[in-house]
């Protein structure tokens, strides 16, 4: 064998081996959301956290973002790669003792197999925040080791309802009778679907308000003074219509390898028809 | 004139005329406020790492703070310049703030100024490069004078992968007269770190001419003065900033690694970003005794580098200007690798956050900037720019490969005894 058909050889095997390697990588998140993603806290970024098992995608963001603090979504049994928003704490607009929950605590974030454990702390005071998942629910939880005043706001865009009321009935935020129990419905133009959630509070607050906003209800503010409370999250949706086609970030795993492939694909067929052109040229020789 | 001298006049006007309106706020601003810090006899390293440990501490995962993260000499390349701008704006602070996910606030009329002060070291870099090319082959030197990518990376980027040329051209274009000289200059193409995949090269290709390799490591070895230094001074701070950082950090970027930033689990992803790290290993013990002491040391250098293009884990935008003059010199090469990394800063960044300085002007064009970023966002959310970014690293690296194989072919010919039969099949 001469050093030029060696040099051909090596080449188609580096080729191959190249091609197999690319593809092969393309694979990896797919796997990983497979195997490795469900029901366990992931952190990534700058410090956020994500957790999804079967019917819930949480996300918590990161220390220097006060959103979504969790943003709890609902995964569809019907649609279960779309993530639709079911209910988002926020801490930009949340105050424990008058002191916003954001801005003026000092945050520090753990996790567990069971929970993440997200501490904020100022010189008076050291809360925890936990978030649990469980199939059918999540669990968010306030503890202190004393009593603390808090004021929380869950929002989202929109409930079209909340424990029976619509916007037509509360064309302003009302103050409603303290309860445990939260019911609310909403709609998903995108899906053609409509959910329903609830929120189960561990004791009786001192103060509930919903606030309406244009074709819903964007916020349910809660205030009260324990040492304890904890906000168990649920929803559901159902199907009404026939949904077109939905992208969502979720299925983009499945996307990548095909990525891969057509690249490189496109690359063999490119360098076999180029140096197609090249034996051309050079004649009967080569 | 003569010719070369207007090439690169011609490069100065077009860069002169863009470095003052636009930036990318985190690495100018990580220039500027490591160029305060040096100017004042702080320790840029323990900032960083002081940051970095605050990050970790509050996140719970091993997260790290993007600044100075470079050999301490660079940030000498900056200071005079800085010095100058304070002698003409006073001391007080132009840009405040900037790393990710902050925005800067930036003071008029002084930052178009800072930017156009902070980036004529990179300029110059550029123009170097261009007359040191033009004095090889006039085309070539016009081909990087008025690369959209170069002048982009350069003056609308504000990063400075131009020093990295320029000493890396340095280094290939003085190895032949004079090894100190060469070591030294591939010593100061370190500015950057990821250059040091070379040394193995250069060693082999000295090893056993022992005079020259002396000349060579001592050259090299006064370029690690100052890592010496701030080894005794804060170990910890550049072992974690250097070292730590850049050898763990995840892979991505103009690659085919880049699917990792799918997937949203950073210990997953840390493992994940060693396989890489492995490959490159193994390709450089086999390529460089293999064609290292035979083939032409331009050659060796660029496919050592394709290597690293190809397997190092991270390969930024900015990289390839690093190599570009290189790549033109180089017969085999195609130059319009550029293509590719600078498609992918527009996947990657969103383009009017480059012009961050002149958005910032009025609050017209801010509220522009928040209905841009609205949108640009909401497409980041939907997982749209990461199919196509996916797709451009691949293409990327596919052509990276495409080059190495005939820089590999070539060299094979060139010291195969049956060399002529080799090109004839090539």
């Amino acid at each position: 064998m001469t050093s030029g058909e060696r040099g051909l050889k090596l080449k188609g095997s580096l080729t191959v081996f190249f091609a197999i390697y690319i593809i092969a990588l393309s694979f990896i998140p797919i796997l990983h959301d497979t195997f490795l993603t469900q029901a366990r806290w992931a952190g990534y970024g700058t410090g956020a956290y994500q957790y999804q098992n079967q019917h819930y995608f949480i996300l918590f963001n990161d220390p220097y973002d006060g959103s979504s603090k969790p943003h709890i979504h609902v995964n569809p049994d019907f649609a279960p790669a779309s993530r639709v928003s079911l209910l988002e704490f926020s801490d930009w607009t949340s105050w424990v003792d008058d002191h916003n929950l954001f801005n003026e605590f000092n945050v520090t974030i753990r996790t567990n197999p069971q929970s993440l454990d997200v501490t904020y702390a100022r010189p008076q005071i050291v809360l925890h925040k936990f978030v649990e998942a469980s199939p059918d629910s999540v669990k968010v939880s306030f503890r202190c080791d004393r009593e603390f005043k808090a004021h929380l706001e869950i929002w989202r865009w929109v409930m079209t309802s909340i424990n029976g009321m619509t916007v037509k009935d509360v064309p302003k935020p009302l103050s409603i009778a303290p309860t445990t129990l939260i019911e609310f419905t909403f709609s998903d133009d995108r899906l053609q679907s409509l959910g329903q959630g609830s929120i189960v509070l561990s004791a009786l607050p001192a103060e509930m308000k919903i606030w309406p906003h244009e074709k819903g209800f964007n916020k349910i503010t809660i205030d009260f003074v324990n040492s304890e409370m904890s906000f168990t999250v649920s929803g559901s949706m159902s199907s009404v219509g026939i949904p077109s086609l939905i992208w969502s970030y979720a299925m983009l795993p499945s996307v990548l390898p095909l990525v891969a492939i057509s690249v490189v694909l496109l690359y063999l067929l490119v360098d076999k028809y180029g140096r197609t052109l090249k034996n051309r040229a050079a004649g009967p020789s080569s | 004139m003569e010719e070369r001298s207007r090439i690169v006049l011609l490069a100065l006007a077009v860069r002169l005329v863009l470095a003052p309106f636009f930036m990318h706020a985190g690495d100018v601003g990580t220039i500027y406020e490591s160029s305060i810090m040096a100017l004042n006899g702080q320790n840029m390293y323990n900032f960083v790492y002081a940051r970095t440990l605050q990050m970790q501490n509050a996140a719970g995962i091993p997260v790290f703070f993007e600044g100075y993260a470079y050999h301490p000499l660079l940030v000498y390349l900056f200071v005079p310049f800085y010095w100058l701008f304070t002698l003409i704006a006073g001391t007080s602070p132009v840009m405040i703030d900037g790393h990710y996910p902050s925005l800067p606030a930036l003071i008029y009329p002084w930052t178009p100024v800072l930017l156009l002060i902070l980036k004529l070291p990179i300029i110059l870099a550029d123009l170097v490069v261009v007359y040191l090319l033009a004095g090889i082959d006039l085309r070539k030197a016009k081909i990087y004078a008025f690369c959209p990518y170069v002048i982009f990376i350069s003056v609308i980027w504000g990063m400075f992968d131009a020093f990295v040329a320029v000493f890396l051209l340095a280094s290939y274009l003085t190895s032949s007269r004079s090894n100190a000289l060469s070591g030294f200059f591939y010593g100061l193409s370190l500015l950057k770190l990821y250059t040091i995949v070379l040394l193995p090269l250069y060693l082999v290709r000295l090893f056993g001419r022992w005079r020259a390799l002396l000349e060579f490591l001592g050259g090299f070895a006064l370029t690690l003065l100052p890592v010496a230094y701030f080894l005794v001074a804060s170990p910890t701070s550049i072992w974690n900033v250097l070292v730590t950082f850049q050898g763990t950090r995840l892979m991505g970027g103009v690659n085919m690694y880049n699917f990792i930033w799918v997937v949203q689990d950073l210990v997953f992803d840390l493992v994940v970003s060693w396989i890489p790290n492995v490959i490159l290993l193994v390709a450089l013990v086999v390529v460089v005794p293999k064609f290292g002491r035979r083939a032409p040391l331009l050659e060796s250098i660029l496919a050592v580098m394709f290597l690293y293009f190809l397997f190092g884990k991270v390969i930024n935008e900015q990289f390839l200007v690093s190599i570009l003059p290189l790549i033109l010199l180089s017969k085999e090469c195609d130059h319009r690798l550029w293509i590719a990394p600078f498609v992918f800063i527009f996947l990657r960044s969103p383009a009017y956050y480059f012009a961050l300085p002149i958005l910032w002007t009025s609050p017209f064009f801010y509220s522009f900037y928040l209905q841009a970023d609205v949108l640009w966002r909401q497409l980041q959310a939907a997982g749209y720019l990461q199919i196509p970014m996916y797709a451009v690293g691949v293409a990327f690296s596919l052509a990276v490969f495409w080059n190495l194989m005939r820089i590999l072919r070539s060299t094979q010919a060139a010291v195969a005894p049956d060399s002529a039969d080799s090109r004839s099949i090539s």
